[in-house]
């Protein structure tokens, strides 16, 4: 309730003062917003693995960030470092500008939305979301109206009195929720709170998660292996990989711009081609692809002679029946033509065995013969290139 | 078409219904033949010899003349002291059983890894596993002031005389404790594992310490293994004969003693039945007793810790 006037406050206080502070002291000013997540450095092992290497993340206040990638990458272990479950082996962790890596969970800004929800089997709904609330400040008549505007905020006040048992996964997502929210943490971590859902309760919470999010201006963040759960519901998405950050950025920007090939493969759909880079001509590479040419106009800065990994997105390749040549386009045969709701998706191979897929939007007319040969072809603006030579 | 279908099957499931329910009766006819025949028959036995009383020397009972006189025999000053001891040894061996094993279920339950909670939990049962009376006898060889205890303490300067420990009341409330505790970990164990360890991280996380989660959490959720642990020591503790019989001598004597005395040595059933009857009233009345105090408990603390949602926000956080 106090903490909001407080944070735009400091804006604003950071704001004039930059003017005549060096950028330093600017920092530091800007890492005791309430809400920011400073963690720097940051490495977890077990045994002689490292489940986090030296990570850094700057989680601003108030924004949604998500922590993406596939199981074991270590973004529950980075989750449970930030709430204290686990304890770094090296780098600082702090929350609102305090340090707070040695710290307990109890004594941390936050609160966890657990994966399985972990509500008390004993407890009542109501006695489950006023649990943290014995704990804070909060004067002990102002409980009950808090448990109440909390149990209405996630639309289960009705629900006050069952037992968690009575409760449907999707109802005690919500409680899980609310007990977390009541306690107004600077801070709200979420483990996969959507796994156990099905689909469309699952698309229906991410919406509702979102403007939660944007109506309280807490920091969420939030771990998820679900590339299009991220996509929905980021301000920003930090994708990970065996411990390590790959790339932090708006989602648009790690969709559009993926900074290596594995972010590149594991947001959205790809088709890799790699080979040796054998032409460069005006900042522009390309390498040879079974007889035909794949080539980027985007800058590399790779040289003539290195490995690299070319990759296009289904929906920037065009396929049509009328033969073609020149950069960018290769013949294949039509293996599939698959119906995606709002897309058709058409499954390609080359003469060398080589998958491609398309994806076309339904107002455009498509080869639909399966079996004929077709010519795929792309722009070079939209072909991205990396280093090396392992493709996804 | 539908309902038809309906009507037509509905009363062939009721005679599914009825055969499934006959067969699952089926299933529990050995027991209740068994319960009938080695619990119901000699506890009716029982009950109906404690209203006789033994006509001569050489006759055990006789059930001529009913009267409720063997109860008044019963209870002599000798035995009322007696069944106080036993009351005694049985609750505080309980209670410290509780207290024994619930650390051990706990580290068994949390710390270990489930190859190791194996292991622990053998080596907890082998002792069980091992006779009664063997056990008990171990602890007399033990306790005995010439044994290697007494022994060992002179020898390193311990203890200036020999162990006096065995034929007393401590010596019986060691030997029970030690006799039961397996009784007691095992329920505990079985609750604590089951317990979702992630219950406890939540606590953390919502701002409780690690007294306070034990408190809110680890022990509301153990609550049905201590009632089970407790009901499993306390029970067959206030009858225990053996332990008292090796261990007690003279001062450290129960009730079981002297119920085995009147049906062995003094050949009076009548008089014997009268004391096990009495022996087993009061241990239902201390169950029920420690069950109406326990929910009473557990109500006031509900009703306490229920959370009043109907409340208005006081004034001051109306500015929201």
């Amino acid at each position: 309730m106090q903490r909001r006037p407080r944070r735009t406050d400091s804006r604003r206080g950071m704001g004039e003062m930059t003017m005549t502070l060096n950028s330093t002291d600017a920092d530091t000013m800007a890492a005791g917003q309430p809400g920011r997540v400073v963690l720097s450095g940051v490495s977890k092992v077990y045994g002689k693995a490292y489940a986090v290497e030296n990570l850094d993340l700057d989680v601003r206040a108030g924004e949604f960030i998500s922590l993406l990638g596939p199981s074991g990458c270590g973004k529950t272990t980075t989750l449970r470092m930030i709430g204290g479950f686990e304890f770094p082996d090296a780098g600082t962790i702090s929350i609102s500008g305090r340090a707070v890596h040695a710290l307990p969970p109890h004594r941390r800004p936050v609160n966890t939305v657990f994966q399985a929800y972990a509500l008390f089997p004993h407890m009542s709904v109501a006695r489950n979301v006023a649990y943290g609330l014995t704990y804070g400040s909060v004067p002990k008549a102002e409980i009950g109206p808090r448990v109440r505007d909390a149990l209405a905020m996630v639309r289960m006040s009705h629900l006050a009195d069952r037992m968690p048992a009575q409760l449907s996964g999707g109802q005690q997502q919500r409680i899980a929720l609310a007990r977390a929210l009541v306690n107004r943490p600077a801070v709200l971590l979420l483990d996969e709170p959507m796994s156990a859902l099905d689909r469309k309760l699952r698309e229906e919470m991410q919406i509702e998660l979102k403007l939660l999010q944007q109506q309280l201006g807490t920091t969420f963040v939030f771990v998820t292996h679900d590339q299009e759960e991220a996509m929905t519901m980021s301000d920003r998405i930090a994708v990970m990989n065996h411990g390590r950050i790959e790339q932090v950025g708006t989602p648009s920007a790690v969709y559009d711009a993926p900074e290596s090939a594995y972010v590149a493969g594991f947001i959205g759909q790809q088709n890799f081609f790699s080979g040796t880079i054998d032409r460069a001509d005006g900042g522009a590479v390309g390498i040879a692809v079974e007889g035909s040419r794949v080539a980027t106009s985007r800058p590399s800065g790779l040289a003539v002679g290195s490995e690299a990994t070319f990759a296009v997105r289904p929906e920037h390749v065009t396929v049509s029946a009328t033969a073609d040549t020149g950069v960018n386009v290769i013949p294949a045969t039509l293996m599939g033509v698959s119906q995606l709701g709002s897309a058709l998706q058409l499954v390609l191979l080359t003469a060398g065995g080589l998958k491609i897929t398309a994806r076309a939007s339904r107002s455009v007319e498509v080869p639909s013969t399966i079996g004929s040969t077709v010519w795929c072809r792309w722009d070079a603006a939209s072909v991205h290139v990396f280093p090396g030579s392992v493709a996804a | 078409m539908a309902v038809d279908a309906a009507v037509r099957t509905a009363p062939a499931a009721r005679t599914g219904g009825r055969r499934l329910r006959w067969s699952i009766g089926m299933l529990a006819l050995p027991i209740s033949v068994w319960l009938v025949f080695f619990f119901i028959v000699p506890f009716g036995l029982i009950l109906w010899y404690s209203f006789g009383d033994k006509p001569s020397l050489y006759v055990t009972h006789s059930n001529d003349v009913l009267s409720l006189d063997r109860y008044v025999e019963a209870v002599s000053p000798a035995f009322l002291q007696t069944f106080g001891r036993t009351l005694e040894i049985s609750v505080v061996g309980t209670i410290l059983c509780l207290l024994i094993a619930f650390p051990m279920a706990y580290w068994m339950a949390t710390k270990l890894s489930p190859r190791r909670q194996g292991l622990v939990l053998a080596l907890v049962l082998i002792p069980y596993w091992t006779n009664f009376l063997v056990r008990t006898i171990g602890w007399q060889i033990t306790l005995s002031p010439e044994g290697f205890l007494s022994e060992g303490l002179q020898a390193l300067g311990l203890r200036d005389g020999p162990l006096e420990v065995l034929y007393t009341m401590p010596a019986v409330q060691l030997g029970v404790v030690y006799n039961y505790l397996p009784l007691m970990i095992l329920p505990l164990y079985v609750a604590l594992e089951r317990m979702d360890h992630r219950l406890l991280e939540a606590s953390r996380d919502l701002g409780a310490n690690a007294f306070e989660s034990f408190r809110r959490v680890t022990l509301p959720l153990a609550l049905p293994g201590i009632a089970a642990g407790m009901l499993l020591v306390f029970v067959p503790l206030m009858g225990d004969y053996i332990t008292p019989s090796v261990l007690g001598g003279a001062q450290g004597g129960m009730v079981g003693q002297m119920v085995a005395g009147q049906f062995n040595r003094a050949q009076n059933w009548a008089l014997g039945s009268a004391m096990a009857v009495i022996l087993m009233l009061a241990i239902l009345a201390t169950v029920v007793i420690f069950a109406l105090v326990a929910r009473l408990v557990g109500s006031v603390l509900g009703r306490v810790q229920r959370v009043d949602l109907s409340a208005a926000l006081p004034q001051q956080g109306g500015a929201r």
